[in-house]
C-alpha cells in the first residue's frame, strides 16, 4: 500500500485552517450586525475548528492508502466513514493530473480516474509528486488500455 | 443537412421573441430612472422592437439548425452566432425518445431526443420534426445502431459492410432519402394499424398471451427486423397501477397550486371545514376549531393529491406497450403526451423490480431497466419495460431478461436491526423536540402527546430491515432493499464500474459495512446506487472480492462468447 505524499497534511490544515478563518469572520459579522457574541466564546468556537479540523487532516493523512492490485486500483481513506474502493481497470474511462495554486505551490498533485459509473465516478488521489502523479498517470492509461473491455457504454 | 419541421420557426419565433422582449424592457425601466431623455413612454416600442429581433433571431436560428443521419454519426449543426457542430457515434447512442404533446399530436408534430451516456442532458433534441420524420429517423437511427454494433462483433466482415454504407452516402444524398421515405411510408401505416389491434381479453391469470408477430411487410427490400410485441399494459394493470402509485410530482404540483392561489384556496378549506366544526374565519377560533380546519385540510389535501397521481400515472402510462425491434426495446405510451422510445439491449445496465406495500399486498410488481443515458421522465436512465404485472411473472420477465437464477435472499445480522432502532429513535427524539418547541411558542399544550411517533419506531426499524436483502449469484449480484418503494435490482457483474465498502464510525463499532456497487447507470434522485447495507464486515469483503472477480472473468467470457447478456424476448 502506497501512502500519500506527507506535505499533503499542510494542504489539509490549511484548507481547515481557511474554513475556519471564514466562521470566525461570519461569527464578527453576526456579533456586529445581529446580536453580540462574547469574544471569548467566538475565539473558542473557531479554535476548537482549528484543533478538530487538523487532528481530522492529520488522521486522514494516516489513513489515506491506495495500491495498483493486478486487476484494480483500490484505495482506502476516510475519518468518519472508512471507504475502500476498487476501480478496476476495465472500468477506467480517461485519467487525469491536476493541482490547484495551493498544492502547486507545496510541489503536489493529484490524480483523478474517472469511470463511467454513477456515484465515485471520479476518484481522485491527491498528495503525489507531480513525477509519482505522471507515472500512476502512464500506468493506468496502460493498465486501461491493456485490458479494454468491448462493451463500453 | 436537414431542417426542422417548418413550423418549428414559428415556435422558435415565438419563443426568443418573447424571452428577447425583455431585454429592452428592462433597459428603459433601468436607464429612465437615471438617465433624462429616456422616458417610461418608450416601453412599448422597446418592447415590440425586442419582440420582432427575437422573432427575427428564432427564424434564423431555425435556418441554421440542421441535422443529418450519416453513415457512421448522426450530425447536428446549431447557432446563429456561436456555430456548434455536433457528431454522435451510433456506437454510443443511448437511446432515440420521440415525444408528442396534445398540441403536436393535433399538428402532426413530434421532439426527438438522442441520449448518449455523457453528460447531463439530452445529446440533440429535435424540436420540431413532423412525426413521420420522427419515426423515420427512431427506425434509421435503430437500424444503423444495429448496423454498426453487429460489425463489431463480427471484425472479419468489416471491411465490406462497413464500406457500403459509405460509399452509398458519398455517391450521392439523393438516393439515401427517397429510399428512406419509401421505408418511412411503409413503416408508418404498419404501425398505425399495430396500435389497432384490439388488447387481447383472455384473463390475466392464464399467463401472457403469446407475443404476436407483425405480418412482414411484402415489398421489403432489406431484409429488415420485425417489430414483435413484449407486453401491452392491459386496462385492469392500468388501473391498478394508477391507483397503487403515489408520484411525487402530484405532491409537488399540488404544492405548487397552493402556493398560486393559497387565499382562494384557504377560504375553500376554511368552508369545508365549517360543518364539522371549524373556525368562522381564520382570525377566529379556538384550539378546537383549528384542530378540526387542520384535520379536515389535511384529509383534503391528500386525497387531491391522491387523484392528480392517479390521473397522472393514468394519462402517463396510458396504452403501454414494449415491443421488440431486432435487439432493441421499443416502447409507446401515454394519453396526452405520447412518448416512444428505443434501448438497445447491449446499452441495459442493470434490470429492478419494484413494488410498494399497496402493490405487495395485492401481488403486482413492475419492471424497469436501467440505462446510462436520460430517460424522459425524471426518473434517469430509469425505463419501464413492465409498468405493473403479476409478481410472479415479473419475476419471471426478470430471470429470462437477465438469466439470473431464482435469489435465495441473504438478510443482514439482527445487528442491523439495532442499528435503525437506534436511528429512527433519534429521528423521533427530534420529532418531539420540534413538537416542544413549537408547543413554546404557540398556545399548543400537552406536547409530549408527540411521544406517540416513538411506537412507530421498533415496526419500522423491523420492516426496514426484513427487505434487506442481497444474494450473490453465478453471474448476478441481486441486492434488495426499501419498504415503501422496494427495489429489486439485479446487476450483472460483468456491468460492475466500482466497488466500494463503506463503513461509519457506528457501523465500525458493530463490525457492520455497506457495499455499494457502481453500475453506469443513471444516478437519480430518487435511485440511489444499489447498496447492500449493513452486512457482517467479513461478508461485505467476500462480496466486495467475489464482485471484482467475477466482474474478470465475466469480461473473458464475453470476449469470447459475443453475447448480449440479456435476452430480448423476456415476456
Amino acid at each position: 500500500m502506497e501512502s500519500l505524499h506527507p506535505r499533503i497534511r499542510i494542504l489539509w490544515v490549511a484548507q481547515t485552517a481557511i474554513m475556519a478563518i471564514v466562521l470566525g469572520a461570519v461569527f464578527v459579522a453576526i456579533d456586529r450586525w445581529i446580536t453580540a457574541v462574547p469574544t471569548a466564546g467566538l475565539v473558542g468556537v473557531v479554535a476548537v475548528a482549528l484543533v478538530l479540523g487538523a487532528a481530522y487532516a492529520i488522521r486522514l493523512y494516516q489513513v489515506w492508502q491506495f495500491e495498483l492490485q493486478p486487476d484494480a486500483l483500490y484505495l482506502e481513506r476516510g475519518v468518519i466513514t472508512f471507504v475502500e474502493t476498487a476501480v478496476p481497470f476495465v472500468r477506467v474511462q480517461h485519467v487525469d493530473t491536476q493541482f490547484g495554486p495551493i498544492e502547486r505551490a507545496l510541489g503536489l498533485s493529484s490524480v483523478v480516474v474517472y469511470t463511467a459509473g454513477s456515484r465515485n465516478a471520479d476518484v481522485r488521489i491527491p498528495g503525489l509528486p507531480p513525477n509519482r502523479a505522471r507515472d500512476l498517470q502512464d500506468t493506468l492509461r496502460q493498465l486501461a488500455v491493456e485490458s479494454e473491455a468491448d462493451d463500453a457504454v | 443537412m436537414n431542417r426542422l419541421h417548418p413550423f418549428s420557426a414559428f415556435t422558435y419565433a415565438i419563443q426568443y421573441g418573447l424571452l428577447w422582449l425583455w431585454i429592452p424592457v428592462f433597459l428603459v425601466i433601468g436607464l429612465a430612472g437615471v438617465f433624462e431623455p429616456v422616458s417610461m413612454a418608450w416601453l412599448p416600442f422597446g418592447a415590440l422592437l425586442g419582440f420582432l429581433l427575437g422573432a427575427a433571431y428564432g427564424v434564423v436560428y431555425y435556418y441554421r439548425f440542421g441535422y443529418a443521419v450519416t453513415p457512421d454519426t448522426f450530425d447536428v449543426a446549431s447557432g446563429v452566432f456561436a456555430r456548434r457542430s455536433r457528431e454522435i457515434p451510433y456506437r454510443r447512442i443511448q437511446n432515440v425518445d420521440v415525444r408528442q404533446g396534445v398540441f403536436q399530436r393535433l399538428l402532426g408534430l413530434a421532439v426527438v431526443t438522442i441520449e448518449t451516456a455523457g453528460g447531463g442532458s439530452s445529446e440533440a433534441a429535435l424540436s420540431f420534426v413532423s412525426k413521420s420524420e420522427a419515426d423515420r429517423l427512431q427506425h434509421q437511427i435503430r437500424r444503423r445502431t444495429a448496423q454498426v454494433n453487429g460489425r463489431s462483433e463480427t471484425p472479419s466482415t468489416e471491411p465490406t459492410e462497413g464500406e457500403a454504407p459509405r460509399e452509398r452516402a458519398e455517391s450521392g444524398e439523393p438516393t439515401e432519402p427517397s429510399e428512406v421515405d419509401a421505408e418511412a411510408e411503409r413503416e408508418a401505416p404498419s404501425e398505425s394499424s399495430e396500435s389497432e389491434v384490439p388488447a387481447p381479453t383472455e384473463p390475466d391469470e392464464a399467463g401472457r398471451p403469446p407475443a404476436e408477430r407483425r405480418p412482414a411487410p411484402s415489398t421489403d427490400r432489406r431484409p429488415e427486423p420485425q417489430r414483435k410485441r413484449l407486453f401491452a399494459l392491459e386496462s385492469r394493470e392500468l388501473l391498478l397501477y394508477s391507483l397503487t402509485t403515489l408520484r411525487p410530482a402530484a405532491i409537488a404540483a399540488v404544492g405548487f397550486v397552493f402556493f398560486l392561489a393559497t387565499d382562494s384556496i384557504l377560504e375553500v378549506l376554511l368552508t369545508i371545514s365549517q360543518p364539522f366544526g371549524g373556525p368562522e374565519d381564520l382570525a377566529t377560533g379556538d384550539a378546537q376549531s383549528y384542530g378540526v380546519l387542520t384535520v379536515v385540510s389535511a384529509i383534503n389535501g391528500i386525497v387531491i393529491t391522491y387523484l392528480v397521481s392517479v390521473a397522472y400515472t393514468f394519462a402517463t402510462y396510458y396504452d403501454f406497450q414494449l415491443g421488440r425491434v431486432g435487439d432493441d426495446f421499443v416502447y409507446e405510451r401515454g394519453l396526452l403526451q405520447r412518448y416512444s422510445g428505443s434501448i438497445p439491449v447491449e446499452k441495459v445496465q442493470s434490470v429492478t423490480v419494484t413494488d410498494n406495500p399497496l402493490q405487495r399486498a395485492i401481488e403486482y410488481a413492475g419492471l424497469w431497466v436501467e440505462t446510462a443515458g436520460y430517460g424522459p421522465d425524471s426518473s434517469g436512465g430509469s425505463q419501464s419495460a413492465v409498468p405493473l404485472a403479476r409478481t410472479a411473472h415479473v419475476h419471471r420477465f426478470t430471470e429470462t431478461l437477465t438469466g439470473v437464477e431464482t435469489p435465495k435472499f441473504e438478510s443482514p445480522p439482527p445487528l442491523a436491526r439495532r442499528r435503525y432502532l437506534v436511528r429512527y429513535s433519534l429521528i423521533a427524539a427530534v420529532v418531539v423536540g420540534i413538537v416542544f418547541a413549537i408547543a413554546h411558542v404557540t398556545p399548543l399544550e400537552r406536547w409530549y402527546l408527540a411521544a406517540i411517533v416513538f411506537a412507530a419506531v421498533p415496526p419500522a426499524a423491523h420492516l426496514r430491515y426484513v427487505h434487506l436483502g442481497y444474494y450473490v449469484g453465478e453471474d448476478h449480484l441481486v441486492i434488495r432493499r426499501g419498504f415503501w418503494r422496494r427495489r429489486t435490482t439485479v446487476i450483472p457483474y460483468y456491468r460492475i464500474q466500482t466497488v466500494t465498502t463503506r463503513r461509519s464510525i457506528f457501523q465500525r463499532r458493530l463490525g457492520l459495512a455497506s457495499l455499494v456497487v457502481d453500475t453506469a447507470s443513471s444516478r437519480t434522485f430518487f435511485w440511489a446506487t444499489p447498496t447492500i447495507y449493513d452486512v457482517d464486515l467479513e461478508d461485505a469483503r467476500d462480496t466486495h472480492r467475489t464482485g471484482r472477480k467475477r466482474l474478470q472473468s465475466a469480461l473473458r467470457e464475453r470476449a469470447r462468447a459475443d453475447d448480449v447478456g440479456f435476452s430480448v424476448d423476456f415476456t
